[in-house]
């Protein structure tokens, strides 16, 4: 058989390679950041809210590095319900005469964080989970979709509020494992069904003729494919997981007493004295879970718009 | 191979090349079974096998660019440096025709002739022994048909590769097939050269899909359907013939050299008779 190589077909050389590429380069489509942030500059309400969001969290950060928790947290009977607006107290006081903002900036940074690193690890267990459980099928699929099951029959907020009280020292990372947990499996239901119909497709045969491994598969051909989806879902799981550490620690099962929460603040209208007489105590708190989950809501949607080239509003500048 | 829709074709490539589990049967490559996963990674299989897929949208990955799929059998097989890499995929464009300003594009903006054309240098990267390309064309339009046509003849020529080539369409199998054979409700009906499928016909659903071929002379339009129907009616009285009571066809019978026909048996033994004697003349 007269095989022929490669080279000895085309005309192209070393000596092209570097032109080529410019080339290549110059009609090349933008990355996938400019294209997100061409998105953001299309969509004003989304970009006013990326803004308020980042500024938010850093402020809370920053500014709760200089706020002395402890010594927050005593109770000073001069400030008992201390009205709003003064120079001591911001944002007034509760019963206990402690200083709303300053709880507000601390129990804003607790309740974020758990959000954060609530998100993250169930969301990256969850799509780890549905992505091997729907690209394998078979008894893969049956064995670990038999887990998700179980996982689903048991009363989540039952049990953690039971785990809650059994674990001796609970802190906050204790409290976003623990919650991690029970948050997997919407987004591995979700993501496995998205993984089924992906993997039938040919480009999955066509990487396995081409040798690739079941695993690169998974993570750098199909995961891409569905990182609209993905995305979508992270952003709205961390505005609901902002509402999981919160709604917790309204019941008092939450963050332990002394860590003050944006849950917690908001516990305070659970008095009716504070419903009507003294609302500062509750508010601040309750708009900024508003605020935070509407922003965030803004900035899922241009993601998705980003990952989505028919959606797109951006401009496309060269 | 040709054969009508269901009929197997696919599932049959797809066996060969390891996508689907066989349920019974070998596939055989330098003396190992490569039904067995293991064996294809030990023999480097796909290295030597590759693939071109019906729908060029769908085989190739809508989030990688060009350079990285066409690059993805080299990596797994090659380990070539980054800039010997981008080379040999700058070459393999070329050879299918397309710009190097392709390199860093998504399959989306290409036609489909062009991104059939990609899906060629994909398979042809490691250079392989054998390509199976199930309906490579039959989703293009035929003038973008002719033109992919053209660069797999071309390649092949050049390169020496063999392939499989799945096709309902038999004036395309005319035009690219040496060997040729019939499938027909999930078994090969006839099998033979392009001379012996074409010009002698044995079975009877051989017969009907080459009465089938549109012909364009208009002049003699009326013979033409006159056979069309003649072969129908004959296929209509004698098709039972031809398949067994559970309506699958019969073993293959080989009637010359190159060529092999699902007989029913009668005619099977006959020519298994002839051949006997034939035997004793010589």
């Amino acid at each position: 058989m007269a095989k022929k190589d490669i080279e000895d077909v085309t005309t192209i050389s070393e000596t092209d390679l570097a032109r080529l590429t410019k080339e290549a380069s110059q009609e090349a489509t933008p990355s996938a950041a400019k294209i997100m942030w061409r998105e953001f500059v299309a969509d004003k309400p989304a970009l006013i809210s990326l803004f308020i969001l980042v500024a938010f969290i850093l402020f809370v950060i920053i500014a709760s590095l200089f706020i002395d928790v402890p010594k927050m947290m005593e109770t000073n009977i001069m400030g008992y319900y201390a009205k709003p607006f003064t120079s001591q107290y911001w944002l007034g006081a509760d019963a206990g005469g402690r200083s709303i903002a300053k709880e507000l900036i601390v129990g804003s940074r607790n309740s974020i964080c758990i959000a954060i690193g609530l998100t993250v690890i169930s969301s990256t267990f969850g799509i780890c989970w549905g992505l091997i459980s729907g690209y394998f099928g078979g008894m893969v699929d049956l064995g670990m979709q038999r887990v998700y099951d179980f996982m689903m029959i048991i009363p989540m907020l039952m049990t953690i509020i039971v785990i809650v009280t059994v674990v001796p020292h609970y802190n906050a990372i204790t409290l976003t494992l623990i919650l991690s947990i029970f948050y997997w499996m919407g987004t591995s239901r979700l993501i496995r069904s998205r993984t089924l119909s992906e993997s039938q497709k040919d480009y999955v045969a066509a990487s396995k003729t081409s040798g690739t491994g079941n695993f690169k598969i998974i993570f750098r051909e199909i995961m891409p494919n569905i990182s609209s989806l993905i995305i979508v879902d992270t952003t709205l799981s961390f505005a609901e997981n902002i509402g999981v550490e919160t709604g917790l620690s309204f019941l008092g099962f939450g963050l332990p007493m002394g860590t003050p929460s944006l849950g917690t603040l908001i516990a305070n209208a659970n008095d009716p004295e504070n419903i009507t007489g003294y609302w500062w105590t509750w508010l601040p708190a309750a708009v900024e879970i508003i605020i935070l989950c509407l922003a965030i809501s803004y900035i899922g949607q241009v993601m998705r718009r980003t990952t989505n080239a028919a959606q797109r509003r951006g401009k496309d500048k060269k | 191979m040709v054969g009508e829709s269901g009929s197997g074709k696919s599932t049959t490539a797809k066996a060969i090349i390891g996508l689907e589990k066989a349920t019974s049967g070998t596939v055989t490559y330098k003396g190992k079974d490569v039904i067995q996963a293991e064996n294809r990674r030990k023999l480097h299989y796909n290295h030597d096998v590759q693939m071109i897929f019906q729908d060029s949208l769908s085989s190739l990955n809508p989030r990688k660019r060009i350079e990285d799929i066409i690059a993805e059998p080299l990596r797994n097989f090659e380990h070539l440096s980054k800039d010997a890499e981008k080379l040999r995929v700058l070459q393999l464009l070329d050879i299918v025709g397309l710009d190097p300003d392709a390199l860093y594009k998504y399959p989306h903006q290409f036609s489909g002739g062009q991104r059939q054309r990609i899906g060629v240098a994909r398979a042809v990267a490691t250079h392989p022994r054998l390509i199976i390309a199930d309906e490579p064309v039959s989703a293009l339009d035929l003038s973008v048909q002719a033109q992919v046509l053209n660069f797999m003849k071309k390649i092949q020529r050049d390169f020496g590769i063999s392939y499989l080539f799945i096709s309902h369409d038999l004036g395309v199998v005319r035009h690219m097939c040496k060997n040729i054979a019939i499938m027909n409700r999930g078994r090969i009906v006839e099998m033979g050269s392009r001379e012996d499928i074409y010009d002698h016909p044995m079975h009877i659903y051989t017969k009907r899909l080459l009465a089938a071929i549109p012909e364009t002379n208009v002049t003699h339009r009326k013979e033409h359907r006159q056979r069309r129907l003649e072969i129908e009616k004959i296929y209509q009285e004698q098709h039972q013939r031809y398949y067994d009571k559970d309506g699958m066809a019969f073993p293959l019978t080989q009637v010359s050299a190159t060529h092999a026909v699902a007989l029913p048996p009668d005619e099977a033994q006959q020519y298994r008779q002839n051949k006997r004697n034939e035997g004793v003349t010589i």
